[in-house]
């Protein structure tokens, strides 16, 4: 066997989990690239639990993690990034660079990017939002870090709220700012703490300030009305404006377009929604493997809705949210269909040879 | 909802977070490069920022060059009708610098305030009325320094529409070539303020009173930092580069206090189709909900903005609020004017405060100045005039 019968894999999160151990059941060699010391993606470090039945992330993700940790046929790079790029379909010479600085050449036939994405930043476009100014303003991904404790508090204080509001939207569906997407699972994602969070305080208020709720497919189901029925979280149409501090409260200003009036309310603790944006990775990704990017940054696919995975560029796939706002159930189902194209087209070339 | 009685905690930030600026990850262009680029294709002339220029920080970490010299002013209608020390001001402390600036006289209005009350004509005529200015300044040599907020948030709208949109580019050039101007695009658009903002520290220097004691509350104009956000002026010391630190940088700088309050991200209450179709509106949100809750928060002595609507919406609304009884009057003006004060322009003959509405002297005794004997000064120029020993006040008997 060449190295044409090797897919490089750049990215460990569950999209480049599920292609690498494709890969290896297909009966190819897959090497993972990963540039953080973990495997397991942004919901293996970031997340406490996950949609829709609340399973525990570590728990949940393991035997995903187990696949490729013990595959004689899946080489894991920890703490490496990818630096260079040249040659093409069947024999890619792509640079590579350990954290110590060391550099090596590895040769591979087929590529399968699968860097991710990066949770929007609520500081740097919608300062109203105020982050960067109260300690009581968070994101869903600061809260994840609290219930991975078991808890949740007022960081000022350290005290259990008593009102707590999510503000969907930060950052996604706001051309204003430039994101003109919906970054489809924040819904989903804040409609699931909240029923975490009445489960550890069943007296706080919890309050959902949203455009309009996108629970797709199932999680309509499992995650909304059960939030709304058994748990009580009062759902409101008006998007919040803005936010500042007034006492040792915050006081969210903002439209409650059902009862069609200008509204402020007065919260312990302010959950930002925030959605995804390509990360780093994945643009520096596109210029090293030269993926054009489509209008919303992410990496572009051919196919459209009949084709995925595969890029322009003959060879490279892309797997995950690397290609856009996808859920794990998507990311996992492109990664998988990814490594089938790669393999594929590696058969085919040994055909041809 | 009633307004809670408890004092806005001020202005510092309250988390230990800190933000990184980081203008690779932004999503919006920056659009100075494509400029340069129109410019190399012979699409437009570009007129570069000329030298010696200030670097300010921008909301997403870009750099912003300010010219600090050879400036031509644009100024602002309403500045000139409603408040002509603002503009006055703005020149004085150019020359108090020893800077050159040029103050032109054929400088037409930008329209955009029509514009943004749904009442003017087309987007061509729009964007010509902008180019047609540039083009003015570029005859001159001297570089536009926009003085109204709403022009400038204006010109930057035009701006982004005239890159993006090669067919209007073509229509305006049209026009300004019948007007037989060149079609010129300045490198940066600039507003007044970031031109104050650059030279604070050279004002902190010539301050002349202990400004300590007093506090301001500062109300930033919408149309300056709202429109075409990317490149209005964040500096990380000012509210952890959260707010616009326009007008801000320049009071702390000064050595004066600012505080936080409420509605700080708020209209002034001009809100350009309410002050023509529904002055009632503008005047109760101006006075009820911006200086009322400044004065319950934060009980400023005087309250700085720099853009003209501004200053006149939130100035000469009061009157309306204090015939109720309200708990108002606060003085309001730009910050070029306490800047001047500051560094000792005269409140009446550069700073012209007695076209204000709200009673302006206990700031100014406040502040240290003798309002008594500079108002005996004024009077008995004025009194020089009626009599024809002089014609005018000239910047010889100002500076
Ligand atoms: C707040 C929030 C909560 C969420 N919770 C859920 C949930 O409960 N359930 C659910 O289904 N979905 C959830 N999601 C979505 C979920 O996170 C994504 O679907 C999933 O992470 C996408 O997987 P991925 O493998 O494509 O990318 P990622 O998980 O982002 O993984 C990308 C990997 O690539 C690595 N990488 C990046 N650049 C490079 C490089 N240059 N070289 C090598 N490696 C690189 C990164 O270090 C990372 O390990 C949530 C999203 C958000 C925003
Ligand atoms: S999933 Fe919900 S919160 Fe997230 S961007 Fe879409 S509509 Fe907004």
């Amino acid at each position: 066997m060449g190295k044409a019968d090797t897919v490089m894999i750049v990215g460990a999160g569950p999209a480049g989990l599920e292609a690498a151990r494709t890969v290896a059941e297909l009966g190819k060699r897959a090497m993972l690239i990963e540039t953080k010391d973990q495997l397991g993606g942004t919901p293996y470090a970031s997340y406490a639990s996950l949609t829709p039945d609340l399973q525990e992330t570590e728990h949940a993700m393991e035997h995903m993690l187990d696949a490729v940790r013990n595959n004689p046929a899946v080489d894991v790079r920890l703490n490496t990034r990818v630096v260079k790029s040249e040659g093409n379909l069947g024999a890619f010479h792509v640079t590579l660079e350990s954290a110590d600085g060391a550099q090596s050449v590895e040769e591979v036939g087929a590529i399968v990017v699968a860097t991710g994405f990066q949770h929007f930043d609520p500081g740097r476009e919608t300062q109203m939002y105020g982050y960067y100014e109260y300690d009581d303003v968070i994101t869903l991904v600061d809260a994840e870090k609290m219930f991975k404790e078991g808890k949740i508090v007022r960081p000022s204080t350290g005290l259990p709220p008593e009102r707590v509001a999510f503000i969907q939207c930060v950052g996604s569906r706001d051309r204003q700012i430039g994101n003109k997407y919906c970054s489809k699972v924040c819904c989903g994602i804040a409609s699931k703490q909240s029923i975490e969070i009445k489960r550890m305080l069943p007296n706080a208020k919890v309050f959902i300030f949203y455009i309009d709720m996108r629970m797709y497919g199932f999680w309509e189901d499992q995650i909304y009305w059960k939030a709304q029925e058994e748990y009580k979280v009062n759902y409101i149409r008006g998007i919040v404006t803005e936010i500042i501090r007034k006492g040792d409260k915050l006081l969210i200003k903002g439209e409650d377009t059902t009862m069609g009036r200008p509204m402020e309310v007065l919260m312990d603790l302010v959950i930002l929604s925030v959605g995804m944006e390509p990360s780093k990775g994945t643009v520096e990704m596109s210029r090293i493997f030269q993926i054009p990017r489509e209008d919303h940054g992410f990496l572009q696919v051919v196919g459209g809705p009949l084709d995925t995975v595969s890029t322009p560029v003959p060879g490279i796939f892309v797997a995950g949210a690397a290609a856009g706002p996808k859920d794990i159930e998507d990311s996992v189902s492109m990664g998988a269909a990814a490594a089938a194209k790669a393999v594929g087209i590696l058969n085919r070339l040994t055909l041809e040879v | 909802m009633e307004p809670i009685d408890i004092p806005v905690a001020g202005t510092k930030v309250q988390t230990s977070r800190v933000f990184e600026r980081d203008p690779e990850t932004v999503r919006d262009e920056d659009l100075r490069e494509a400029i340069w680029e129109l410019g190399r294709e012979g699409e437009w002339i570009v007129q570069p920022v000329p030298e010696p220029y200030y670097l300010a920080p921008t909301k997403f970490g870009r750099q912003k060059k300010i010219p600090l010299e050879h400036t031509w002013h644009h100024k602002s209608c309403g500045q000139c009708g409603h408040i002509p020390g603002y503009s006055t001001s703005i020149f004085w402390l150019n020359r108090l610098l020893g800077f050159d600036y040029f103050d032109p006289r054929d400088q037409t209005s930008c329209t955009a305030w029509n514009y943004y009350a749904s009442a003017t004509s087309n987007q061509a005529a729009q964007a010509a009325v902008a180019m047609r200015n540039f083009s003015a300044a570029y005859e001159t040599g001297y570089y536009p320094l926009i003085h109204c907020g709403t022009s400038f948030g204006h010109y930057k709208e035009v701006r982004h529409e005239l890159v993006h949109d090669a067919k209007l580019r073509r229509q305006v050039r049209a026009i300004i070539e019948k007007l037989g101007r060149p079609f010129v695009m300045p490198e940066e658009i600039v507003h007044y303020s970031e031109w104050m903002y650059a030279v604070r520290k050279q004002l902190s220097e010539r301050v002349q009173f202990d400004l300590s004691k007093i506090t301001a509350t500062v109300h930033p104009a919408c149309h300056y930092y709202k429109l075409q956000s990317g490149d209005a002026i964040y500096d990380p010391e000012i509210y952890g580069g959260q707010r616009t630190a326009a007008v801000t940088a320049v009071v702390q700088e000064l050595g004066a206090q600012v505080a936080d309050y409420s509605t700080w991200y708020d209209c002034c209450g001009f809100g350009f189709r309410h002050i023509l179709v529904q002055r009632d509106f503008t005047r109760s949100f101006a006075t009820l909900r911006k200086i009322e809750v400044m004065k319950q928060e934060a009980n400023p002595d005087v309250v700085l903005t720099h853009d003209t609507g501004c200053v006149t919406s939130l100035d000469k609304s009061q009157f309306a609020a204090q015939a109720h009884g309200r708990n108002v009057g606060v003085p309001v003006m730009s910050e070029s004017q306490f800047a001047a004060l500051a560094v000792g322009a005269h409140p009446f003959r550069v700073c012209q405060l007695h076209w204000h509405a709200v009673d302006y002297r206990p700031l100014l005794h406040k502040m240290g100045i003798d309002v008594e004997r500079a108002w005996a000064e004024f009077e008995a120029d004025v009194e020089k005039i009626k009599h024809g020993e002089m014609e005018y006040l000239t910047w010889e008997h100002v500076l």
